[in-house]
């Protein structure tokens, strides 16, 4: 399974919010269990779109320093109804403080202007080579092609 | 068991805290585990695990979530909405929850809003006083 939850960004400002979509298909493998006679894109992943969603807006804002940014902390998630497919799931996602190594941020997913789910999300944000000096080709690796993936996402 | 209303409530307060990362004071019996709690899919299987943990009994997931049995019987649910038929199982698989405003509107995409903490707690109480 590739892991993006989100397929196009479709404004940014940088050190401030980012919207992004997802169009959910009913091609998506985990659709098949979940569930069989009501298929609707787990909650998770849902909350992924918006973790993907954050750390973009993070990426464009720090200019790739770090090819690390991991989910800290998912406060007050609220699901409110669900994405089947066929439907588009718009995520906006407003920065609170992006901070060198962490940041947090508001956010919240909207079908047709029916909002999906809210969370309130922090990031923590770091090089590899910052442990272990040898690592720091592996960064630049991840970073060329978070850069390359960056160049898809935001066509 | 013996044990009062407010006893069980306060395991549920611990359990759903432990299970969703929410504050006590978000734990509310009004509040609904999807909405308001945030709990998703495996969030339930979870929550179902630590009820049995906390009060010493089985459950079996059904009992307190049946929606996935219900959800993929076409006659139960139908075009996204409960049938009569659909209704009449949640009603006898859930009589522990009231669902008569869900009823106005019996729509797939609500079902969420009937699993409350209150539910869950008369849930429990029924399952204690008959043990």
């Amino acid at each position: 399974m590739k892991f993006i939850l989100i397929d196009k960004v479709l404004s940014i400002e940088p050190g401030r919010e980012i919207k992004a979509t997802k169009s959910v298909s009913l091609a998506e493998e985990y659709l098949g269990d979940h569930f069989p006679a009501f298929p609707v894109l787990p909650g998770v992943l849902l909350l992924q779109g918006l973790i993907e969603s954050a750390s973009w807006l993070v990426r464009e804002t720090e200019h790739f320093a770090h090819s690390m940014i991991l989910l800290e902390q998912a406060r007050n998630v609220k699901y409110k109804s669900f994405g089947a497919p066929g439907s588009q799931i718009e995520y906006t996602v407003k920065a609170k403080t992006i901070e060198e190594n962490v940041s947090s941020f508001a956010a919240a997913g909207v079908i047709d202007e029916q909002e999906i789910l809210t969370a309130k999300i922090g990031l923590r944000h770091f090089n590899l080579s910052e442990k272990d000096s040898a690592m720091a080709t592996i960064d630049a690796k991840i970073i060329e092609s978070l850069k390359e993936r960056w160049k898809l996402l935001k066509s | 068991m013996g044990m009062s209303r407010d006893e069980i409530f306060e395991k549920v307060q611990e359990v759903l805290t432990d299970a969703l990362g929410v504050d006590d004071d978000e734990v509310t019996e009004e509040a609904t585990l999807m909405g308001d709690l945030g709990a998703e899919s495996i969030d339930f299987l979870d929550i179902v695990f630590r009820l049995e943990k906390a009060f010493d009994i089985k459950i079996a997931r059904e009992d307190l979530f049946p929606a996935e049995s219900i959800m993929n019987n076409d006659e139960l649910v139908h075009d996204g909405k409960f049938t009569e038929k659909g209704l009449q199982e949640l009603r006898d698989k859930m009589p522990h929850t009231d669902i008569s405003d869900f009823e106005k509107d019996p729509d797939i995409n609500k079902l969420g809003d009937l699993f409350t903490v209150k539910a869950i707690i008369n849930y429990l109480e029924g399952k204690l006083q008959a043990a």
